[in-house]
């Protein structure tokens, strides 16, 4: 009786132990080819605007966390000379190569995703050596079941002054410190 | 009226010089000749050894790099796990996971979230079966 006590025990511990840990692998979702745009252009002139679409993000599903990560020299531009001007002049993405997201969903359950789509992520970014909180970026999230992806969508504004970018003076008529930024990810689960 | 001409000419020709400037066309990471041929193993270790000094040795440089696939999505190859390369146009279903190939790009720099080397514009080189 003892030793089947025993046994029943073991297989008790083993079918926890394993639950768990599925359950801790199946909670992270990422994707390696995100899309983050920003666009910092001035009405009737050329447009300031660049897509990187190899962003990586992660979303821990059970706690909410999130984050992005965005390799500043991904960002293309239609016109070549302002990829070189924003690389060298402005992001100076040779000295500060990445931008860093790190945030959390506020009150974020795979189990909410079937009632609402609408949540805020606070969080800070790092990018050009400086570290700048951004709080309640609203994002839309929703979840394909059939391809068990998650996706999130959204947009917020930053100044390009908050990260120590500097506009000079003779081409601030033409580009805005005002930067309109937008996100769409589809992470898969890992 | 020889000087006006000579004169018109020479400012249509510091216009063209100025627009050609403006509207440059974009670096061809296809055409252009790799700055460091190397093996998945070889730049991986020089990752794992300093990102930083790494990153600042290969970031925006054309890299020809060979390795195994470990994964292929659609428009993206991974190499032994750790080298991401992205391509601007569909590969699906032209390779296989396992098979050994060689990928040239440019290094956009260092992923430390999942440790993984990011490539852009890839073009494959050869494919050593």
């Amino acid at each position: 009786m003892m030793a089947y006590l025993k046994i029943k025990l073991n297989h008790f511990i083993y079918a926890i132990a394993f639950i768990s840990l599925s359950a801790f692998s199946q909670s992270k979702y990422i994707t390696k080819t995100g899309i983050v745009g920003f666009e910092a252009s001035v009405p009737s002139f050329e447009e300031v605007k660049a897509t990187n679409n190899s962003v990586t993000a992660i979303i821990n599903t059970s706690n909410g966390e999130f984050a992005a990560l965005v390799l500043v020299k991904g960002f293309r531009f239609k016109n070549a000379l302002m990829e070189e001007h924003f690389n060298e002049n402005y992001a100076e993405s040779d000295q500060y190569p990445k931008a860093i997201f790190k945030g959390q969903i506020v009150d974020f359950s795979m189990e909410k995703l079937d009632a609402t789509n609408k949540f805020k992520i606070n969080g800070e970014l790092t990018f050009h050596a400086r570290k700048v909180p951004l709080e309640a970026i609203e994002v839309k999230i929703t979840y394909a079941a059939t391809a068990n992806t998650i996706e999130l969508n959204g947009s917020f504004t930053l100044l390009a002054s908050d990260f120590d970018i500097i506009i000079p003076k003779i081409v601030r008529k033409k580009v805005s410190n005002e930067v309109d930024v937008s996100f769409n990810f589809k992470l898969d689960k890992k | 009226m020889k000087k006006k001409i000579v004169f018109g000419v020479l400012i249509l020709f510091v216009c063209l010089g100025v627009y050609n400037y403006i509207y440059q066309d974009h670096r061809n990471i296809n055409t252009e000749k790799p700055k460091f041929t190397l093996t998945s193993q070889s730049i991986t270790y020089q990752f794992s050894n300093n990102s930083t000094e790494a990153e600042q040795k290969f970031l925006n440089e054309s890299i020809e790099i060979l390795g195994k696939i470990s994964e292929i999505n659609l428009d993206n190859i991974v190499l032994d796990n750790s080298i991401f390369c992205q391509f601007q146009k569909s590969i699906a279903n032209t390779y296989k996971a396992n098979e050994l190939i060689t990928i040239k790009g440019r290094c956009i720099g260092y992923d430390n979230l999942l440790e993984e080397i990011k490539l852009d514009q890839c073009i494959i080189i050869n494919n050593q079966k």
